[in-house]
């Protein structure tokens, strides 16, 4: 039995501008939010999991590059879900190309915007949905997200290299491929990207209050707000969550390992000398807010159970189970002055749900790693 | 080698090492599901259903361009990163996660872009017979 192809394709288009000027004119800016997406991202994994060689080597400094790098990671993904719905609607007519295999390399070409596509969709909807806690899927968002995004990352830098003649054509207005196309459809082409664009301001200015305060009154859809939490502050994990009680810190103690090692009662630790720093609490999940804290540093609770000035820190919080209940810190993180076991938080004593009766706070770190019930401190 | 060959290679290393990534995981398949179920979701209703408005609005007689076709851009972006806050099930960890109304906000958006947009057309509406009142007054 023969198989014959019908003789065109199953659905047409007539719409204009779906042309290599608008895809290109689009994609610039989807590449480049992409790649400030992936950037971002990679650098949060890093700091999230360092390797061992790394560990020691990550920067505590500038104490709000955490804060900007995943602000900009989650500001970057929603910006690009407009500006990845247009690229799509701009080739969209391209899905229904006839023949709709020619050789082999088209074939293998297809596949390759097949992965572009899936990849691209999956980050945006896994990533929007991770910022408000909300996980349908079967599998482990951190691995699958971090793993989509490098072939992603791949896919993308094989669409520019593949369609590279296009996109140079194309590249400005004056083109030689955008000369070429019907001069006619050049105002309905900027007012299109106009449109976009706006769409992108929209989506971003709407968003950004979660991380940038000054936008705090313009925030309408982000998933957390500066202006909600106990003492001025949002809460991801709470005692109860954690399994915390007041009756379980009854007999609280810090207790510090190290070469001398001790324990304190939080009023001998009330009696340290006591620090003041302002640094963000900045999460994963895009949101931040910066805040008061006061506490004892950490670097002196080291140097007391006779860690070095080179010693870095384990810390291990009371709560029963969770991914992060002992957390190392590289020993740039535990010799700066801004480090703290913090008792204080806006001027009160920390709340339950912020941590009572002592968290971790240090600058440039992802807010899981700033350990809330801190019960033991390791000098290594 | 040129420009292209370098980054056409190195993608394809990127890729492979994420394909090796995503191999690693517990029943990779179900990944693989999801990620061919958004290009399904997307080519098979979302275009479509864009592409319907707009061969809709062209029966109708209404030419989707300028202002009302960048108001239905904004609109439709704002509704794609509002939906999770809309059509999320179950409670949340805490009061802070999800803390303000988002239907009330969306509603707001929505309305706020239809009046711009409505103002606009009449301010235009306006103006072109102003200066068309001006013309024939010359």
């Amino acid at each position: 039995m023969r198989f014959t192809l019908p003789p065109g394709p199953p659905v047409t288009f007539k719409a204009r501008l779906h042309d290599a000027r608008t895809a290109t004119a689009i994609g610039r800016w989807l590449g480049l939010a992409m790649a400030v997406c992936f950037a971002t991202g990679v650098l949060s994994h890093y700091l999230q999991h360092p390797p061992g060689w790394l560990a020691d080597r990550l920067p505590s400094r500038p104490y709000w590059g955490y804060r900007l790098t995943q602000g900009l990671h989650v500001a970057s993904g929603i910006a690009a879900v407009p500006l990845l719905l247009a690229k799509l609607w701009a080739v969209y007519p391209r899905l229904f190309a006839w023949p709709p295999v020619r050789s082999l390399r088209h074939a293998l070409e297809r596949i390759s915007v097949a992965v572009l596509v899936a990849a691209a969709l999956f980050e945006l909807f896994t990533g929007l949905l991770n910022t408000f806690q909300w996980y349908p899927w079967p599998f482990n968002f951190v691995p699958v997200h971090y793993a989509v995004a490098w072939l992603l990352l791949g896919a993308l830098l094989l669409h520019v290299a593949v369609q590279w003649p296009l996109i140079r054509d194309h590249f400005t207005r004056r083109s030689p491929g955008t000369l070429a196309l019907p001069a006619a459809d050049g105002p309905d082409r900027r007012q299109l990207l106009l449109g976009v664009t706006a769409a992108v301001g929209a989506v971003t200015l709407t968003t950004a209050g979660q991380s940038v305060t000054a936008l705090g009154a313009l925030e309408l859809f982000g998933p957390r707000s500066p202006s909600h939490g106990a003492q001025g502050l949002p809460v991801n994990r709470t005692a109860a969550a954690a399994r915390i009680t007041p009756a379980s810190l009854a007999d609280w103690r810090l207790t510090v390992h190290g070469p001398r090692p001790y324990t304190l009662t939080l009023e001998e630790l009330r009696a340290m000398p006591q620090h003041d720093v302002t640094l963000p609490i900045a999460c994963v999940e895009g949101w931040s807010k910066s805040a008061h804290w006061t506490g004892v540093r950490v670097r002196d609770l080291l140097e007391r159970a006779g860690g070095g000035a080179d010693a870095r820190a384990r810390v291990v919080s009371l709560e029963a189970a969770g991914a992060y209940r002992v957390m190392e810190m590289g020993r740039l993180y535990a010799q700066d002055p801004l480090t703290l076991l913090a008792l204080r938080l806006n001027g009160e004593e920390l709340s339950l749900d912020h941590g009572y009766p002592a968290r971790i706070i240090a600058p440039n770190r992802p807010g899981v790693l700033q350990t809330k019930w801190v019960g033991r401190l390791e000098a290594a | 080698m040129n420009f292209r060959h370098v980054t056409g290679g190195l993608g394809l290393a990127c890729a492979a090492w994420g394909g090796w990534l995503l191999l690693q995981q517990p029943e990779p398949w179900r990944i693989a599901v999801w990620l061919g179920g958004a290009v399904a979701v997307h080519d098979g209703f979302i275009a479509p259903l864009v592409f319907a408005v707009a061969a809709l609005a062209a029966a109708a007689g209404l030419r989707l361009r300028g202002v009302p076709r960048a108001a239905l851009i904004v609109a439709g972006s704002l509704t794609a990163i509002a939906l999770p806050a809309l059509l999320r099930p179950g409670g949340t960890a805490n009061p802070t996660v999800l803390p303000l109304d988002y239907l009330r906000n969306w509603l707001l958006a929505m309305a706020a872009i239809a009046l711009f947009t409505v103002v606009h057309a009449a301010l235009h509406a306006a103006l072109r017979a102003l200066t068309r009142r001006a013309d024939r007054g010359a």
